[in-house]
């Protein structure tokens, strides 16, 4: 096998089991010790509708899925001219209808070979309509000349009361792909590069992480797409016994219920999105001014409003940095990839208890329901910073004395002596309200210093790429992956460096050190109105000679950027 | 000897208030009760009765308006060994924050939650509030409140008969004394719904 990415995609209608064969295939993949990006659509329905799960595989490392595929399977008739764009003269489309049957419109303007299977046919001849997402897999084993015991051993590990239905049409698709498919079949030899061990959604990351990071509280209100954080961490609570994973009546009640449990000691983040978000801001404002550190997982989607419920868009940073009336510290970090998904869920935590103060982690849902393969994140055992805690008080405590650095060591309720009021309004030392202007203005100041230790553990941004090329690209978030395999594959690939900011709020001043090695810079956003760009040039003089956005819901591919680098 | 709650600051209240009485009587049954003060989390809402907030000395979280329930809820759950009490008004708890309190109702969660029922919004002067009789006039009702009022006690006992919900009229201070008691010692939760009528701004209500 070279070194080529192949991409396979799966498409039929919601209910059909889409992404359940994208997961097998991906288990498969990992068997065989392939790396592997997938990235799933999906309407917001139940049943019907168009839905797709595409995954690029290679025995290096993949960053992003491609754009083009190799294979398409449509798993019921008629799911596969949505992606004419997506075939290259080299793709086999495999559909369940007659060439002849096909609307000439789409057969003139469709490139690749189109590849008639049966798979009602061959689903009733097994005695369910169900399995021709199975089949297809048997097709596609075939093909990339998988172990086929090792696909039937895998497929009935996930369907463990259909095993042997599964492995039926496992064997179906994969004996009349040998019959009918031959030539189509790539013989290749495994020489793996790297030993992957799994792999992961960034949701299901990012919740490893905060129970690595020993989060024990978890509030959310189901919304799209961070319901996945919910789901896997429900799931664990039998599994850790401290762990406690609410589903609250709104999202003001998740976001207050989160205060209070962090106030009463425990490592507390919640879940949203974009609309879910802005109902928590209140409740960010009042961590602010008390001092409760908590960690809000901001998984985004397009907007405004509802907006585009199951795509993706990394609209919400200006939200995420302005969250919250008033003025008081707020740190803001943005995973990139799967690793920094699981890595910024303890980090986070950590942040929370030593600064005192919000937390926001911004992904979206190319990050947060795309999957990536990577060693096994279970095994990690962070560092565990539980913040200034004060177990002895003494008897004229004070719960916001001033410091330098502006840290004030906490008591849990609980501890003798420890009494305090958290506050929403202003307050003193003790925390008791007060409207006096020297005691305001010092408050004020107390909490804003604490940035300075913030800029210190927050996590640095990575810098990729020739270090002495001309050109930077600059970047946040989820299009890393992208941006990375688009370095991967450009010709030119020396000419560039590229940036991506971790940290989003607050901005280190080193970052316009880096800046200021390069020519010329190109900026890269998910979003309509480049936001990043607004933040920067809101912290120093910064006038990037290019701006690229996508704002269609979709997240970038790496040949689009490849195109974009090129112009 | 009884167990001290109080902090060194005096209370801000009206000459009059009916908050004095029922901060005397959380104050006798919690030390009746042998509560440890460093135990105890006093979740304040915002308004006249969250303004309890600073004459405790206990652990304490003056909240936001309306979310005093959900933010003891997070306590409770976080550390189901401390013992969390709400003080708030009819305001934040039957209107800005009903949600959560149908939330913990529905749960039964073991949190004590006191209501100063005025009938009125009276810190920010004398709107009316969910509980407002008809008919009342008030700053934000010029012409008559055309609401009918919410009933705390069929409300609750409508959506979980399990909970301990009771009203008292405050002037019947023995009565206060024991519902205050009851509620304390009921293992689930419990609402005080103590009706008072507010010194400042009491007269313009139609009742």
């Amino acid at each position: 096998m070279s070194k080529k990415v192949f991409t396979i995609k799966f498409a039929g209608p919601a209910g059909m089991g889409i992404k359940s064969v994208g997961q097998l295939f991906s288990k498969i993949l990992i068997a065989h010790d392939f790396n592997l990006s997938d990235y799933s659509e999906y309407p917001s329905l139940v049943r019907g509708g168009h839905n797709t799960c595409q995954i690029s595989f290679s025995q290096d490392k993949v960053f992003a899925p491609h754009y083009f595929i190799d294979i398409l399977f449509s798993i019921v008739p008629n799911h596969w001219p949505q992606h004419l764009g997506e075939f290259t003269k080299d793709t086999l489309i495999f559909s369940d209808e007659q060439i002849d049957q096909i609307n000439p419109e789409f057969n003139q303007k469709r490139k690749g070979k189109f590849l008639s299977l049966p798979l009602k046919t061959l689903a009733n001849e097994i005695g369910s309509a169900q399995v021709v997402n199975t089949i297809s897999l048997g097709v596609a084993a075939y093909l990339f000349n998988f172990d086929l015991e090792l696909t039937k051993t895998i497929v009935c590990g996930f369907y463990k009361n259909f095993c042997d239905l599964n492995a039926r049409a496992i064997q179906s698709g994969y004996d009349y792909a040998k019959t009918n498919f031959s030539k189509y079949k790539l013989n290749l030899i495994y020489k793996p590069t790297t030993k992957t061990t799994d792999f992961y959604e960034g949701n299901e990351a990012y919740s490893l992480g905060f129970l690595a990071g020993k989060g024990d509280f978890y509030c959310a209100y189901p919304m799209t797409p961070a319901t996945g954080a919910l789901h896997f961490l429900a799931a664990k609570q039998e599994a850790y016994p401290n762990l406690k994973v609410i589903h609250a009546e709104d999202e003001v009640g998740v976001a207050n219920m989160a205060v209070g449990a962090a106030f009463a000691g425990a490592r507390t983040a919640v879940g949203t999105s974009g609309g879910g978000f802005a109902l928590m801001n209140e409740a960010m404002s009042l961590c602010g001014v008390s001092e409760v550190g908590v960690v809000y997982y901001l998984v985004s989607r397009p907007g405004p409003a509802t907006g585009i419920p199951t795509y993706t868009a990394q609209a919400d940073l200006l939200h995420a940095i302005n969250s919250g009336h008033g003025e008081f510290p707020k740190i803001v970090i943005a995973p990139g990839d799967i690793d920094e998904s699981f890595e910024m869920g303890y980090q986070s935590l950590n942040l929370a208890a030593k600064i005192q103060t919000p937390v926001i982690v911004i992904s979206d849902k190319f990050l947060g329901e795309s999957s990536t393969s990577t060693q096994d994140l279970t095994k990690i055992k962070p560092e565990i910073d539980l913040g200034d805690i004060e177990k002895n008080p003494n008897s004229d405590y004070k719960r916001y004395q001033y410091s330098q650095g502006g840290i004030s060591p906490r008591t849990i309720p609980g501890t003798q002596n420890g009494q305090f009021l958290a506050n929403s309004y202003e307050h003193d030392e003790y925390g008791f309200s007060t409207e006096d202007a020297t005691t305001a203005k010092k408050m004020f100041d107390k909490r804003n210093s604490k940035y300075k230790l913030a800029l210190k553990l927050a996590p640095k941004a990575n810098l990729f790429g020739n270090k002495s090329a001309k050109k930077l690209i600059i970047s946040w978030g989820s299009t890393k992956g992208p941006i990375l395999e688009a370095l991967k594959n450009i010709k030119n690939s020396s000419d560039f460096a590229f940036l991506q900011l971790k940290t989003l709020w607050p901005i280190n001043p080193d970052i316009k050190k880096i800046i200021d090695g390069f020519k010329e810079i190109i900026v890269i956003e998910n979003n309509g109105t480049g936001q990043l760009v607004s933040i920067l040039k809101s912290q120093f003089d910064f006038n990037p000679q290019k701006i690229h956005l996508k704002y269609d819901g979709r997240p970038f591919f790496p040949e689009e950027i490849v195109k974009k680098l090129n112009n | 000897m009884p167990t001290n709650y109080r902090s060194s600051i005096t209370p801000t209240w009206c000459p009059g208030c009916h908050n004095y009485l029922v901060f005397a009587a959380i104050q006798k049954n919690l030390s009746d009760l042998n509560v440890d003060s460093s135990n105890l989390v006093m979740n304040y809402d915002i308004g006249c009765a969250g303004n309890f907030a600073d004459f405790f000395k206990t652990y304490g979280f003056h909240t936001l308006h309306g979310r005093s329930i959900a933010t003891a809820m997070g306590e409770k759950i976080a550390n189901p060994n401390l013992f969390v009490c709400v003080i708030g008004g009819d305001g934040g708890i039957y209107g800005e924050g009903l949600n959560h309190l149908v939330s913990a109702v529905r749960s039964n969660i073991n949190i004590k939650v006191f209501v100063s029922n005025n009938f009125l919004y009276s810190l920010t002067t004398g709107q009316t509030s969910p509980t407002t009789p008809k008919g009342s006039r008030t700053k934000s009702t010029p012409t008559g409140n055309i609401n009918v009022p919410v009933d705390p006690v069929k409300l609750i006992k409508s959506i979980n008969p399990d909970v301990f919900v009771e009203s008292v009229d405050n002037r019947d201070m023995v009565k206060l004394n024991d519902t205050i008691k009851r509620a304390l010692e009921f293992p689930g939760f419990a609402l005080v719904d103590m009706i008072q009528e507010c010194v400042a701004f009491g007269k313009q209500l139609n009742s």
